[in-house]
This record gives structure tokens, C-alpha cells and sequence, in this order.
């Protein structure tokens, strides 16, 4: 082999086994990262993930049937926490606002957030929902008991510390949900409008 | 009044001649003695649409023709005055479509309204009287004033404060519950008997519009806006004339029964 070869290999033999060392590097590290993600979802994400070891109990989220005006329950897993009813509270309403897993039908505008939950030692829960849930719905008495009831029974359903709620958009009072029946009180829930067995 | 009168003759002259000037007083307003104030609501109105229908129509519209129907039958038939909170397209507080009724001295007030579901079944007539939702506490306020005689401003103090006024002001449909609960009920039948549709009941819910209106109150929703073949009804002339015509049989069966507020 001439010099002059062997020094024009060398370098071009040098990169490529520096360059096959940044590629192993690199795609180990990048199946790492991916491993990395089951593992640290719980922590990012409260409550989905099965390996969440904090405790659990079920609750009665309420939504509705295309047949009747009774709200049907539907059963969901939170995350436990009897010292804080208004955590517990954020957790159903976080639910509620998801919808259905079931097909059945929402009585929230899909695009509502929760800004604020919180309950005062009478019993009153202040649920501060985003401008959506108000300038979003639909309007009509009856969409509008849907929504109130679904909203103010999922809470007092699940949570005996709520005897009534306080439903606030966007930080404020509203005179009307959507033109129809008064949020501007503290509203007690009413069982009735639930589906029996 | 009388151990006081006989204390001062001046005394009691001035008392009588108050008292004669309070009966004309009395005596002026109530001369057409037969004629009523009814109060015509119709729902929505302005920017305010309220539930919309999938083809396009707005609640605000269907419940203004109705209620315009309602207004031609009943002076037609009744001597009775309609006072109407709007008679064209435009927007009206929730406060002073009751605030109509109570500077009118209404003796009812019929709000119209077509009814909106997330459930595109929904269907049929409903009518509503105001849900007194109240805590125990508020209750027993409540029931004081039921049992107290109907006309709340006279047992306002004078010293009172706004805030006591405007408190009473807000709970004074609270006071005629019993007899709005009878108007539904009459007006119910009338609407179920009149379309011969499934009966879906007098109902209460807390419709901001009642709570301030200080005599018999009801809200009917005479079909969903939000289901199709209702929407389809609502637009129809001859479905309108219907609805009004039951309405009006409500109302007259029910003024019979109560002519006195």
C-alpha cells in the first residue's frame, strides 16, 4: 500500500468510526428516552396511568340518554383524597368534563375548562368553569337543567361535604346560565333528576 | 284607630278626610273594575336569540308570533288589558320583563318560550312555575312570606335599605307559588289536550324571568326548537293559532276560578 493511500484511509477510517460511535450514542439514547416515557407519565399525568400508586376510589359522573331527561350515572375512577373534598371535586368535574366513555351524551359544552374549585366549611362548592360553558351552550330550559343538574349532583352525589354549589364563568357571576334558569344563587342538587335503577 | 279618635276630635277630623282622599284614590284606579292586566312575555328578542333550530330558526321569533296570537285572542274575547314586554325584535332584561308586570299591577304573567335539548328526541309541551331552591334557612323566610299577605312592598319598611328591597324584590314570585302552580297546571292541560301530545307535565326550575314577578307567573315552552319535526311546527302558522288558542283556554279557565289576584 503507498503512503499516499494509507494517508487518505486513515482519516476517512477515523470518521467513519467516530461517526458509527455518534450513531449507536445517539439511537441508544433515543430508545432510552422512549423507555423513559411509560415510566415517568404518571407523575406528568395525574390518575391515567395504572402504575399511579396513590389510592382510588369510584365515583357517579352524570350524563344523559338520547330517550329520556333523567341523568344516567356512569361510574369512573379518581384519585382518593378524603382530606381534600375540593381536590376530589376538581377530579370529578375534570372527569364530567371529558365525557362519556360510554356513548352517552354531555351536558357540557366540550370546549369548557375548569379554572377553580372551592368549597366553603358550609358546604357551598364555587365551581369556577371558563367562558365556554356559558357562551358556548346551546340555550333552552332544557339544556340548561341538564347542564346545572349534571354539574351540581355529580359533586353532591359524590361528595358529602357539598350541600350546595355556586356556579361562577370565568371568575364571574352570571345572571343565567344561557337565558334561562338563574346561577346567580347557591343551587341545592336534586337527586330526582337522576335515573333510578 | 277608634280609642285614638276619641282622644282628639281634630284629631280624627284630619284622620277621616285622609281617609276619604285614600278611598278616591282607591275608588279611581279600580273603576273599570273588570278590566285585568295580563302580561304577555314573549322569550328572547334582539342579539338575544335564544335555542336555535338545526334549519335556522330562532326561539326569540316562533315566541313573539305566538305571543301576538295570544294578545289578539284574548282582546278579542276577555275584557282584559295585555300589556306586552315586546312586541317587536328587540332585547329586554330579564328584571324588566318582571318589573312590566309588577308597574302594571299585573294579575298574571305568561312567559313564552320554545324549548332547547342537547337530546335531539326531546319533544313535546311543557310548562313551568319558579322552583323555590332554598336552604333551610331561607326556607323559613320564604314560608313567612307565603303566609304573610301577597303585597311585598307594603311591608317593606320605609327605613329599610336597597339591599332589603332589592332581596325581596328577587323572591317576590316566592308569594304566589300556590296559584302559579294552578295556572300551570290549567294551561298544561289546555296545550295537552289541544295537540294531543305526549303529557309531559308542569314542572318548577329556577327561571330567572318569574323570580322577580309579583303575581301568578308561569313560563310554557311550547315544543324543542332543538328537534326538527317541533322546529318545522313552531314555523307554522296554523301550529301557532293552535298553541295560542290553548293558552287562551288556560288562561280564561283559570281567571274564572281566581278573579280576584
Amino acid at each position: 500500500m503507498p503512503k499516499s493511500t494509507r494517508a487518505v484511509l486513515i482519516p476517512i477510517l477515523a470518521v467513519a468510526v467516530v461517526g458509527l460511535a455518534v450513531f449507536f450514542f445517539l439511537s441508544d439514547n433515543r430508545e432510552s428516552i422512549k423507555k423513559a416515557r411509560p415510566g415517568a407519565g404518571p407523575t406528568a399525568e395525574e390518575g391515567t396511568s395504572p402504575a399511579d400508586s396513590r389510592p382510588k376510589r369510584t365515583v357517579n359522573l352524570l350524563f344523559l340518554r338520547d330517550e329520556s331527561d333523567a341523568l344516567i350515572p356512569e361510574a369512573r375512577e379518581i384519585v382518593a383524597d378524603p382530606s381534600s373534598p375540593a381536590f376530589e371535586a376538581r377530579e370529578i368535574l375534570g372527569e364530567l368534563l371529558k365525557g362519556s366513555q360510554s356513548g352517552l351524551l354531555s351536558t357540557v359544552p366540550p370546549e369548557t375548562k375548569l379554572i377553580q374549585v372551592y368549597i366553603t366549611k358550609d358546604g357551598t362548592a364555587y365551581v369556577d368553569f371558563s367562558r365556554e360553558f356559558a357562551d358556548r351552550h346551546p340555550s333552552g330550559s332544557n339544556a340548561e337543567i341538564a347542564t346545572i343538574y349534571a354539574v351540581v349532583d355529580s359533586l353532591a352525589y359524590n361528595l358529602k361535604s357539598v350541600k350546595k354549589v355556586c356556579l361562577l364563568v370565568d371568575g364571574e357571576e352570571r345572571e343565567t346560565l344561557a337565558g334561562h334558569i338563574a346561577i346567580n344563587h347557591p343551587i341545592l342538587p336534586d337527586f330526582s333528576m337522576i335515573a333510578a335503577d | 284607630m277608634a280609642v285614638w279618635a276619641c282622644r282628639s276630635r281634630r284629631k280624627s277630623g284630619t284622620a277621616c278626610a285622609v281617609l276619604l282622599i285614600a278611598a278616591i284614590l282607591a275608588a279611581v284606579p279600580s273603576a273599570p273594575a273588570a278590566l285585568r292586566n295580563i302580561v304577555i312575555d314573549p322569550g328572547h328578542g334582539g342579539l338575544d336569540v335564544g335555542a336555535k333550530g338545526k334549519f335556522g330558526s330562532h326561539e326569540k321569533d316562533v315566541t313573539l308570533a305566538v305571543s301576538l296570537k295570544l294578545k289578539t285572542l284574548i282582546e278579542k274575547t276577555m275584557s282584559c288589558r295585555v300589556i306586552m314586554t315586546r312586541d317587536k325584535d328587540f332585547d329586554v332584561s330579564l328584571e324588566n320583563r318582571a318589573a312590566v308586570a309588577n308597574n302594571n299591577n299585573a294579575q298574571l304573567f305568561i312567559s313564552i318560550h320554545a324549548n332547547g335539548s342537547v337530546r335531539n328526541k326531546a319533544h313535546g309541551a311543557e310548562t313551568f312555575f319558579m322552583n323555590v331552591n332554598a336552604s333551610d334557612e331561607e326556607t323559613r323566610k320564604l314560608a313567612y312570606l307565603e303566609n304573610t299577605s301577597g303585597e311585598l312592598d307594603k311591608r317593606i319598611p320605609d327605613e329599610a335599605q336597597d339591599e332589603v328591597k332589592m332581596i325581596l324584590w328577587d323572591m317576590a314570585q316566592t308569594a304566589y307559588v300556590r296559584q302559579s302552580q294552578r295556572l300551570a297546571e290549567m294551561i298544561q292541560e289546555e296545550i295537552n289536550a289541544a295537540l294531543k301530545i305526549e303529557n309531559r307535565g308542569i314542572k318548577q326550575a329556577g327561571f330567572k324571568v318569574l323570580q322577580g314577578v309579583a303575581c301568578p307567573a308561569v313560563l310554557v315552552e311550547i315544543a324543542f326548537i332543538s328537534n326538527a319535526e317541533e322546529e318545522r311546527k313552531l314555523n307554522d302558522e296554523y301550529f301557532q293559532n293552535h298553541v295560542a288558542e290553548a293558552l287562551h283556554r288556560g288562561l280564561v279557565r283559570y281567571l274564572k276560578l281566581f278573579p280576584q289576584k
